[in-house]
């Protein structure tokens, strides 16, 4: 394994965030593009303005609202001051551990023991775990897993990790969205023949769209080093100052979850252990192998 | 003619320059990391000492003969909030742990008191600031290590002996009791 340090992990993660928005940018932009010039040249150049907007609109949302839109989707509810006092100041300390501000504490329901963080920043960051997490792990087993989420927020993991899933995954919904528009456009076409062979071309796009969009965020989830995994592993060991916490929560995870959350795949990336399994992990996987995590930690 | 004679010179100066300036800024920041990691402790010892008579109420209604553990915890309470340096203050924290210790320790003889929700509350709270000065504690020492680091080291033991900032800053010492102490299971 590549030796990999926090800073330099910090500025991948910055760099990689800018060149994830130009290509979505470039990709969009060209998609939008190049359809209207196919399909309604007439409108080319209002189009080409209006996909400007668009897209500058969606970045500059997914960059700043990622986290919101991101809980949102999941259901994250804020943890209460008094029932999950325990959570609340397990992510104070580790905050105070890591020298980073207290981020936004939430959870969501779900039986399968999970957490993850997201946000743009450690200053706008938000740490989300399950209902299920807080009943079936110890309390050192929490600290363990707070750790390696608090690492994620200090190395910036979460401000790529929130831009793929957010990015990435509007490309999926953008894509049902023309295909809902086809449909439409079906009642206005004046020529019965030549109006019903665009909408058969264009009906093809963008069912080639919508199978190739998920595809898309499946290989930038799976192209997410899993490095980071294992860093963020380490270093959350490092502010708990114990190892095995972590390692006892993984092990767990690896027998009580069923892997079958109620969570959109394209934040599947941003967990802690994969919230749905499907048979893709062969090919791509969202994530590392758990006991290779757990032989690391155990060896710490 | 010969221009490169004094761009060369010149491009090394600059570049020279450029890390001299790093490197203060870095000894400044990291320095300045150490003091902040101080008020970190010192807002979780604050807190502490503000839940103290709070924590002496509740437990009176219970346990009103044990006179001795009160007054204990309250003068333990007053040497902390009239400790100044962080050396005064790290050891009357200490003592001040101790004493709300052995509180919860007479807790133990009088089952309505540790049953009441108000008790239990003050316990949690406690047991989470213990946890936040341990981790401030380890987020000041870590910070120290990095700023010893830098200063002791070739070349940032250069830049620091130029600007006189090559004072090595002290540990804080943590005590195993102390930590220990923390980790209360329920």
């Amino acid at each position: 394994m590549e030796k990999v340090n926090i800073f330099d992990q910090v500025g991948k993660n910055k760099r990689n965030s800018v060149l994830l928005s130009f290509l979505v940018f470039v990709i969009l932009f060209a998609l939008i593009y190049f359809i209207s010039e196919v399909f309604l040249p007439e409108v080319a150049f209002f189009m080409l303005i209006f996909a400007l907007v668009f897209i500058v609109i969606d970045v500059y949302v997914s960059y700043n609202y990622g986290d919101k839109i991101v809980l949102k989707s999941v259901n994250a509810k804020p943890a209460d001051e008094r029932k999950h006092r325990y959570l609340i100041d397990t992510v104070e300390g580790l905050a105070i551990a890591a020298g980073i501000p207290k981020p936004n504490v939430y959870v969501m329901e779900s039986n399968d023991i999970n957490a993850f963080a997201c946000g743009k920043d450690p200053k706008h960051a938000s740490i989300c775990v399950t209902t299920g997490l807080l009943e079936n792990l110890k309390r050192d087993e929490i600290e363990g897993v707070i750790g390696h989420e608090m690492s994620h927020i200090r190395n910036y993991d979460v401000r790529f990790g929130t831009l793929v899933a957010v990015l990435v995954g509007l490309a999926a919904i953008v894509s049902y969205m023309f295909l809902r528009t086809i449909r439409f456009s079906n009642i206005r076409s004046e020529n019965e023949r030549k109006g019903g062979a665009i909408i058969l071309i264009m009906f093809i796009i963008a069912i080639l769209l919508a199978i190739i969009a998920p595809i898309v965020t499946r290989l930038v989830q799976a192209a997410i080093s899993r490095r980071r995994e294992f860093l963020a592993d380490a270093s959350g060991a490092e502010l708990t100052r114990y190892p095995d916490g972590l390692a006892n929560a993984l092990e767990k995870i690896k027998k009580i979850n069923e892997g079958k959350m109620n969570v959109s795949e394209a934040v599947s990336h941003l967990f802690i252990s994969d919230p749905n399994r499907s048979p893709l992990d062969n090919l791509f996987a969202t994530h590392p192998d758990i006991d290779s995590r757990i032989r690391i930690l155990r060896a710490m | 003619m010969i221009w490169w004679m004094w761009v060369i010179p010149l491009v090394i100066i600059v570049i020279i320059a450029l890390i001299v300036v790093y490197y203060i800024n870095r000894i400044v920041i990291l320095s300045n990391r150490i003091d902040n990691a101080w008020s970190q402790i010192d807002v979780q010892l604050k807190k502490r000492a503000d839940l103290v008579p709070n924590l002496v109420e509740t437990v009176k209604g219970y346990a009103k003969h044990e006179k001795t553990v009160f007054s204990e915890v309250t003068k333990a309470r007053e040497n902390m909030l009239k400790a100044g340096s962080p050396q005064e203050k790290i050891k009357a924290g200490t003592a001040l742990a101790a004493s709300l210790r052995s509180v919860f320790a007479i807790a133990e003889n009088y089952p309505q008191l540790k049953a009441s929700d108000n008790f239990k509350l003050l316990q949690e709270q406690l047991e989470g600031i213990e946890s936040k000065i341990a981790y401030a504690r380890q987020f000041y020492n870590d910070s120290v290590l990095t700023f010893n680091n830098t200063i002791t080291t070739i070349p940032g033991a250069w830049f620091a002996a130029m600007f006189g900032r090559n004072k090595t800053r002290d540990y804080l010492s943590v005590e195993e009791k102390e930590r220990k102490a923390v980790k209360v299971e329920f």
